[in-house]
């Protein structure tokens, strides 16, 4: 898929700044800044009711920011309806007609985004052969498997070709290689020189996918960078620890392990921290729980985790 | 365990306004609705507006029209004018659902034999056709309780007529008489002196069977419209649900497509279902479909877009399509039954009878009703015509904007 309209180089096909929004009395977004260029893939992440779903509403010209300014392929979306064009929208439904077929849904939606009659069909062959749903064309969606249905949800977003595709939670509810199928097609897009912002749960998803995560809780982005920039500045060649202890420490052994470097999460069972002797760190801290007086219900060891630079970075737990 | 589940359906109706509304409410309105009509139906309030013309004043058709309007249940209507076609002209119309005239070219009231023209003439619309056995009764109620001596006047006249023969010529010509009337027995024809040689009748439209089938038509269609509407209307709420909204709502042509699709759409299976209806009438019933065919697309046009444009409107206005199909129902029957879907309109009180004209299913009916009872042209029925294009189209606009509302935040 070829972007429809050619953009120079360092232009913001999403550019959010200080945006700032409420509503009910209650601060959903405060100062938010993000921007998408072509050929990045970001990725929005934070817990439920952290502001992510209004974000994608204010970039996408639904929702009215309180201040701050909203710019898609450099137009205001609230007020250049025409900017919409160069944007894919990929609902966290599955927002297709399930009695109609995958070729029908194609066609409706392709028109509805404004692909001319003449250039459709040409456009729905295009997709369906890039998507791998060309063998099932004639069936009903849903007839279809959730992967399936989901890698079709995307499809009907670019069918106009949009420089700019936004998906909230595409991976929702579909399997391991269904998942995989959808990074592939994300990949692809973000290879035509598609920008791509998405919203997700899903920290080992962002890991993979992201050319940059943008962290949003409460309504502020709490961190912003690349995954592996990130878990480089926080852990450099470590190994990141996770420790579950059996029972809750004392307020002395709280102490004790907040010395030795690690950071509790939820509850104060788990801590987690970097140890720099690679998997040899599961006895070395095994031994020193033994001094604390201290028992391990479980101890891991693993490449380090957006989770773990989130909790490093910010002293709060991520809880997605 | 079986209260547990009692209490979470309590709970749920008791949170649900909808289902409350619909559960209790509506019944009750609904109730009171119907009790109205049937009780001025079958008791003694459903007044009768009767368009009287008395061309020969006399003693007895004074008397007469004195006993009538001191009955209650019929409102004389003030002279209208003093011809026949002005008569005809109202009930015709509507404004009176009966008309009665007392003929000057007739035989009189007060010897009225059957050998004449009767001197009553009923003038009734067949799409009210109760209104002239209650105008009838009325009639002969009048006629015997406040005119005896004109009711015995007759028979003995009718007496001396033909049974009170005492010389040789008299009888011969009793016996002609009676000759005569047995042969019109034999021939099946009618004899003798009765009430009936009193009155005689006249519609003021042909084909009075065919005429109640198209009110029918009219009626039914009206109220299936508007059922279809919804629902096709209320998809709107359901790609909300599924997500298809905001994938729409992201691209160019926002709201306004989604809006003016499904209202072409719900115009479009509007008219396909009142074609259906009609031929129906017209194969099966007789119904002249294709002698008004330019008045029935031009009304059918404008009640489609009538139920489109409000049934848009009410899927805009509420949040859900549970709640969309409860307020749905409760308006539907609601105009349905004030709009003379459900039952005649000229059966109802008149308070009710006022209240139908604030609804779409009125003035639908009154232009089918003009166009195929009363012969009217499509310029004589414009009024509701353009009350139903007009309602249709700005529910529509309304529409739109509380779509647009919605969904960007006004």
């Amino acid at each position: 898929m070829t972007p429809a309209s050619e953009l120079s180089g360092d232009a913001f096909l999403l550019d959010l700044n200080g945006i700032r929004k409420h509503l009910g009395g209650r601060r959903v977004l405060d100062n938010v800044s993000l921007s998408v260029s072509p050929g990045e893939l970001v990725v929005l992440l934070g817990p439920n009711g952290a502001g992510k779903t209004t974000l994608l509403g204010t970039a996408c010209g639904r929702i009215a920011p309180d201040a701050g300014d909203a710019r898609l392929s450099g137009g205001n979306p609230r007020r250049d309806v025409g900017v919409r064009q160069s944007l894919g929208f990929v609902p966290q439904q599955v927002a297709l007609y399930p009695y109609l077929s995958v070729r029908e849904n194609l066609e409706v939606f392709g028109r509805m985004m404004g692909v001319a009659k003449e250039a459709l069909n040409a456009r729905i062959e295009e997709a369906l052969a890039w998507s791998g749903l060309e063998d099932r064309v004639g069936d009903r969606v849903d007839t279809l498997s959730g992967g399936m249905q989901r890698r079709l949800n995307i499809v009907a977003s670019v069918l106009h070709k949009p420089t700019l595709v936004m998906l909230d939670e595409p991976t929702v509810g579909v399997d391991v290689n269904a998942r995989e199928r959808i990074h592939e097609l994300l990949r692809r897009l973000r290879a035509d020189g598609l920008g791509i912002l998405l919203t997700t749960h899903d920290l080992l998803q962002a890991t993979t996918l992201a050319d940059r995560v943008v962290f949003l809780v409460a309504g502020q982005v709490r961190l912003e960078g690349a995954p592996d920039e990130l878990i480089h500045q926080v852990f450099g060649e470590h190994k990141e620890i996770t420790i579950t202890l059996a029972e809750l420490p004392g307020s002395d052994q709280h102490q004790r392990l907040a010395d030795a470097g690690l950071s509790p999460v939820h509850d104060g069972r788990t801590w987690t921290g970097s140890v720099d002797h690679g998997y040899d760190g599961v006895a070395d801290w095994n031994h020193r729980l033994a001094d604390m007086n201290l028992h391990a219900a479980e101890i891991r060891v693993r490449e380090p985790s957006l989770e773990g630079v989130f909790l490093r970075l910010t002293g709060e737990a991520l809880v997605l | 365990m079986s209260l547990a589940i009692f209490r979470a359906m309590l709970l749920g109706l008791l949170r649900d306004r909808g289902a409350l509304l619909m559960s209790f409410f509506l019944p009750a309105v609904f109730f009171v609705i119907m009790a109205e009509i049937f009780t001025a139906t079958t008791g003694d309030s459903l007044n009768l507006k009767v368009a009287v013309l008395d061309e020969v004043e006399s003693d007895a058709s004074t008397r007469l029209l004195g006993a009538l309007q001191d009955n209650g249940t019929l409102t004389m209507l003030p002279e209208l004018g003093s011809s026949r076609d002005e008569v005809r002209a109202w009930v015709k119309s509507g404004v009176a659902d009966i008309g009665l005239i007392i003929r000057a070219d007739a035989e009189p009231l007060e010897s009225a034999g059957g050998f004449g023209a009767a001197p009553l003439l009923v003038v009734v619309d067949p799409s009210r056709g109760v209104a002239e056995p209650m105008l009838t009764g009325q009639i002969r109620r009048a006629y015997f309780s406040s005119l005896p001596d004109v009711a015995m006047g007759n028979v003995v006249a009718e007496l001396e007529n033909q049974f009170l023969t005492l010389d040789d010529e008299q009888r011969e010509e009793v016996d002609a008489g009676l000759i005569e009337m047995r042969e019109d027995a034999a021939a099946g024809r009618d004899v003798g002196w009765s009430f009936e040689d009193l009155l005689a009748r006249e519609s003021v439209i042909g084909g009075e069977s065919v005429n109640l089938v198209a009110y029918s038509a009219g009626a039914v269609a009206f109220m299936f419209l508007l059922f279809a509407s919804v629902h096709g209307a209320v998809s709107l709420l359901e790609e909300e649900e599924t997500g298809i909204l905001d994938r729409v709502l992201a691209g160019p042509g926002g709201i306004g497509v989604l809006v003016n699709g499904k209202f072409l759409y719900v115009v479009g299976q509007g008219m396909v279902q009142v074609t259906v209806i009609f031929t129906v009438a017209w194969l099966v019933y007789g119904v002249d479909l294709p002698g008004h065919l330019g008045p029935w697309l031009v009304i059918s046009l404008a009640a489609s877009i009538a139920c489109a444009g409000l049934a848009m409107l009410l899927a805009t206005a509420c949040a859900t399509r549970r709640q969309a199909q409860t307020v749905a129902n409760t308006v539907i029957l609601v105009l349905s039954a004030l709009g003379g879907s459900m039952v005649p309109r000229f059966l109802m009180p008149d308070v009710l009878k006022d209240l139908g004209w604030l609804t779409p299913n009125t003035w639908a009916l009154e232009a089918y009703s003009g166009v195929f009872w009363r012969g009217e042209s499509l310029l004589e029925v414009a009024l509701p015509v353009a009350l139903l294009a007009a309602a249709g189209i700005l529910g529509w606009l309304a529409a739109r904007m509380l779509a647009h509302r919605k969904a960007y935040g006004g």
